[in-house]
């Protein structure tokens, strides 16, 4: 079987299409490596920029009280770049990067303009950015994504096309068919052979890829990132063995070279390139989307049942600790429905791109660019725990302003009024700090089952590949 | 003779297996994405209609000028189906208002589709072909020349007392011809489903038929590819490997690769800058007016009260970002209290003064923005699309663009449109005195009339000029088809069998 798999490696070595996939190949990759340097830094320090901005007003409102604190809220969540950015892009510049802390709403204001009725913090997700500047043509990325997806699955074809039907054409299969050497370990030898001398051109240009990247002072990857990258390179050769199985199988049962590479090549386009924009199509249509006016016509009545339900209480002018508690009652309560309208309308368009994901998922392209955005840390799922991350952060400052509260002796503990609660300044660093962190194994869980499929897929082509090449006539 | 030779070409490839399995593919792909489009269409268009009906609604609920929401909408074009262009990215409603000027990046996107779903990547017709008619036209000419010459054949046919340039000349009409099968076929089933569900007008056809122009020009110049490294390999194998090769790098890895080396040059934040500044400088000036106004009718110290009673809210604003520039003026007020009264003349040769001036300094800041956001936004797409060209997918792209009307000047066309009906609201306005009328920021004598306003039309641009902005780059194929026939006669005839 070795001697089968070198003797394929060198044939390959030799050829001129190993020449021209290892020019190729290190082309894309070192335009994507120049990329990501020249805009990495960028993308940090306007992240940098905003956290600073935003922590800037959590010690301000912590400085003026922790009243204000609780009124205000911190202010707004950024996503925090990955270093990965380079391996998928995601649909970056689509999604949005930031989850928003809403100003208190003003209900009420009395002549002088001083506030009867108002409200509290809550926290609002912006939807994709589709008031998209750009008018130049409309391009993907050339990230490690479309480099492996597309590229290389497309190398892997034309380094399979002829593995047996040029042999054949040759008569160099007979040759070798009449030697003792089970057909199976002739499959296994060509399989190995034409994934090795694939790997060898990729490995080549992932290295000069990556190498430039950490070598430069401005990114810097950390023990996780190449954690990740590890992940990321085995997933290449998991979906290129894919591609090799497919050119096996089908290069197997054809008799001629030319026959056979005209299939693979119209079997990739249609996986590759049309399923997945077609199926994405065809699954946004399944269910009407709510448009933006529609949702914020929502608020309207909320808030209209809202105000009906404290109205009694809040207008009556009876003990003052029962008013102020009708008032905080309402504002935590508005508040509360805020978000749940928002959560709700994020949970419906969720389900929609789960939805899509699920049914683009018959394309191994877009397994592998799912994938590689999940062990990258861009992309959909990336923003969900992103979105997460802000909500458990929320959380944890409510509790820590009521606990707070609760430690004032001269605070009346009604949380969310000016008259209720501590009107001392507390000390920023006391309060927690949002951290958006990702988790390794989190991103193996939503994406075990995309795994499993594609596993799933190479291996029933290349038990597919088997089955063809044992039943053939020579 | 010629006539012989193509007989037999077009007999050898109509009977091949690749025919049938370019035709099958064809056809099941372009059927198959003309039924998600028009979909998608629908839906648009509903959104469309939906969104003029509210706007209608909103306008008939403003009781006064000052308050009053005009909007218009772009229609998505039922050609989009066809090439997306920037049909579905810019946006599709747009503010109209004296103290606003619009400009191709203002306009708004009325919610259409889960924003998520959207950047899964659209597809289109001419993508479809793009991809197709390329890989068609490859596989068709590669072996046209390197297999007759292993075969043997080619010696047998140059026997003959027969030019060699004539024999191409047969290859390549008996090919093309075979090759528009399913190009037209697939274009025959698209439109069927087309007309069944929108009517397509007399120019929405002569529209497609240059798309199916630029569509064959396309097929051909990829063909001539084929055969050019037909005739100067020895070897088909060798032929297959190197037009696969050219055509992943054409069509995936130089279109990707062009944006991402080119980077955009000069610094933007410095340019947004100095039109920030510039843009602050006359909204500076308008407010330096506004303040002498009020000094001089005497009531500059009483502003306050004044402004509380009647609305005296002026608001001019610079968005660092986009440089959008909004003068705005809202009179929300119910009615006037009784001692306010004696102000109501005073106020309405306050915004008798105020409006227009807000409406030409806004012009004045259009003029600035314009030319800052072209140089930020538009001069690197059109390098960009320039550099494309150097692949014939940049070119083909452009073209058809330009036929269906979502290029650029087609979407300016829209703004433009947007612009010149500003112009007819200022005038409305003035016919009818609105900015010193008691209408302008009190309804409590009456509300206003909007029936009498124009409506908002847009046409898209006639054929001819469509045709006139796709002729360049239709040119440009048709130069790529010669200068390839003319290398592909001259390998030829210098080659040895």
């Amino acid at each position: 079987m070795w001697h089968i798999t070198k003797r394929e490696i060198y044939d390959n070595l030799n050829s001129l299409r190993f020449a021209l996939t290892t020019v190729l190949l290190l082309a894309l990759m070192v335009t994507n490596a120049v990329r990501h340097l020249r805009e990495h830094p960028k993308r940090v320090q306007r992240y940098r920029d905003a956290v600073t901005e935003s922590l800037n007003h959590l010690t301000d409102r912590a400085n003026d009280s922790l009243y204000t604190l609780a009124q205000y809220g911190p202010g707004n969540f950024y996503k925090k770049p990955s270093p990965l950015h380079f391996c998928a892009n995601g649909g970056e510049p689509v999604l949005p990067d930031v989850v928003e802390v809403d100003e208190p709403p003003v209900f009420m204001t009395d002549a002088e303009g001083n506030r009867l009725l108002e409200g509290i913090w809550s926290l609002s997700y912006p939807d994709a950015n589709l008031q998209n500047k750009d008018v130049g043509p409309n391009v993907s990325q050339v990230d490690w994504a479309f480099i492996i997806g597309y590229i290389l699955s497309l190398i892997a074809l034309w380094f399979t096309f002829d593995a047996f039907s040029g042999e054949r054409e040759h008569g160099t299969l007979r040759l070798m068919l009449a030697n003792s050497i089970p057909r199976h370990t002739v499959l296994i030898g060509k399989f190995l052979g034409a994934l090795l001398s694939i790997s060898i051109p990729f490995i080549l240009a992932v290295l000069v890829n990556v190498l430039l990247i950490s070598t430069a002072n401005t990114v810097h990857l950390t023990t996780d990132a190449w954690g990740r990258l590890g992940i990321i390179f085995c997933l290449a050769l998991l979906y290129t063995s894919l591609f090799v199985a497919l050119g096996l199988l089908v290069s197997a049962r054809v008799q001629q070279s030319a026959v056979s590479l005209m299939i693979l090549l119209l079997t990739w386009v249609t996986f590759v390139v049309f399923m997945p924009s077609t199926l994405a199509s065809i699954a946004s249509s399944f269910s009407p989307a709510t448009s933006f006016e529609e949702f914020w016509q929502q608020r309207h009545p909320s808030r209209k049942d809202l105000w009906d339900k404290y109205k009694a209480q809040l207008r009556s002018s009876e003990l003052a600790d029962r008013k102020l508690r009708a008032k905080s009652e309402f504002y935590t309560e508005n508040a509360e429905r805020e978000e749940r309208r928002q959560e709700a309308q994020l949970k419906y368009r969720t389900s929609q791109v789960h939805r899509a994901r699920a049914i683009t998922s018959i394309s191994p392209a877009t397994l592998l660019q799912h994938l590689i955005e999940g062990f990258a840390g861009t992309g959909f799922e990336r923003h969900l725990q992103f979105v997460d991350n802000t909500q458990r952060y929320a959380r944890q400052l409510r509790e820590f302003v009521a606990d707070t509260d609760r430690a004032d002796p001269e605070s009346l503990h009604i949380l969310g009024v000016r008259e209720g609660m501590s009107k001392k300044p507390i000390s920023p660093e006391s309060v927690p700090r949002f951290e958006d962190t990702l988790n390794l194994s989190k991103d193996f869980n939503t994406a075990a089952v995309e795994l499993l499929l594609l596993t799933l897929f190479v291996l029933v082509l290349l038990s597919g590949a088997y089955l063809a090449f044992v039943r053939v006539e020579v | 003779m010629l006539k012989i030779l193509i007989r037999r070409e077009l007999l050898d490839n109509l009977m091949t297996f690749r025919f049938a399995a370019v035709l099958l593919i064809t056809l099941l792909l372009v059927v198959a994405n003309t039924v998600v489009l028009i979909q998608d269409y629908e839906q648009r268009l509903k959104s469309y209609n939906d969104s003029v009906k509210r706007h209608q609604q909103e306008l008939r609920n403003s009781k006064t000028y000052s308050t009053a929401f005009l909007f218009v909408n772009r229609a998505p074009n039922p050609l989009s189906i066809f090439n997306a262009g920037l049909d579905k990215r810019l946006g599709n409603y747009i503010g109209i208002y004296h103290g606003f000027m619009p400009t191709l990046w203002d306009a708004r996107m009325h919610g259409t589709d889960n924003p998520f779903i959207a950047f899964f990547s659209s597809i289109d017709i001419v993508f479809v072909f793009e991809v197709i008619l390329s890989l068609m036209g490859l596989i068709f000419a590669y072996d046209a020349i390197a297999g007759e010459r292993e075969r043997g054949t080619l010696r047998l046919v140059l026997a003959q007392p027969i030019g060699r340039g004539q024999i191409l000349l047969a290859k390549y009409i008996s090919t093309m011809a075979c090759l528009l099968v399913p190009l037209i076929l697939s274009l025959l089933f698209a439109l069927l489903l087309l007309t069944r569900s929108m009517p397509l007008s007399t120019a929405d056809f002569l529209r497609i038929a240059g798309i199916v122009l630029t569509s064959f020009a396309y097929l051909s110049v990829f063909y001539l590819i084929g055969l050019l490294i037909s005739v100067a390999t020895r070897r088909t194998g060798t032929a297959l490997m190197l037009a696969m090769f050219i055509w992943g790098f054409l069509i995936l890895v130089y279109p990707n690769l062009i944006r991402a080396t080119v980077s955009p040059g000069g610094d933007i934040q410095a340019r947004v800058k100095t039109a920030h500044n510039q843009i602050q400088q006359i909204l500076n000036e308008y407010e330096r007016e506004r303040q002498k106004f009020l000094e001089t009718e005497g009531i500059a110290g009483e502003s306050s009260e004044f402004s509380k009673a009647l609305g005296f809210y002026h608001q001019a604003d610079v968005n660092p970002v986009t440089l959008t520039t909004y003068i705005e003026n809202m009179s929300v007020i119910s009615e006037i209290r009784p001692d306010f009264e004696k102000y109501v003349p005073v106020a309405k040769r306050y915004y008798n003064f105020v409006e227009p001036l807000a409406a030409r300094t806004v012009e004045k800041a259009w003029r600035v923005r314009k030319q800052a956001l072209e140089e930020i936004y538009v001069k690197q797409a059109t390098t960009d699309r320039i550099l494309l060209k150097l692949s014939p997918v940049g070119i083909y792209d452009a073209a058809t663009q330009a036929w269906t009307g979502t290029d650029l000047s087609g979407l300016r066309d829209f703004f433009y449109a947007a612009q010149r009906y500003r112009k007819v609201v200022i005038d409305y306005l003035y016919a009818k005195d609105a900015f010193s009328s008691r209408e302008w920021f009190v309804a409590d004598k009456g509300a206003v009339d909007w029936r009498t306003l124009p409506a908002f039309t847009f046409q898209r641009s006639d054929v001819g000029t469509n045709a006139k902005r796709a002729l360049p780059d239709l040119f440009l194929l048709l130069i790529c088809n010669l200068v390839l026939f003319m290398a592909i006669v001259l390998i030829f005839i210098r080659s040895e069998v």
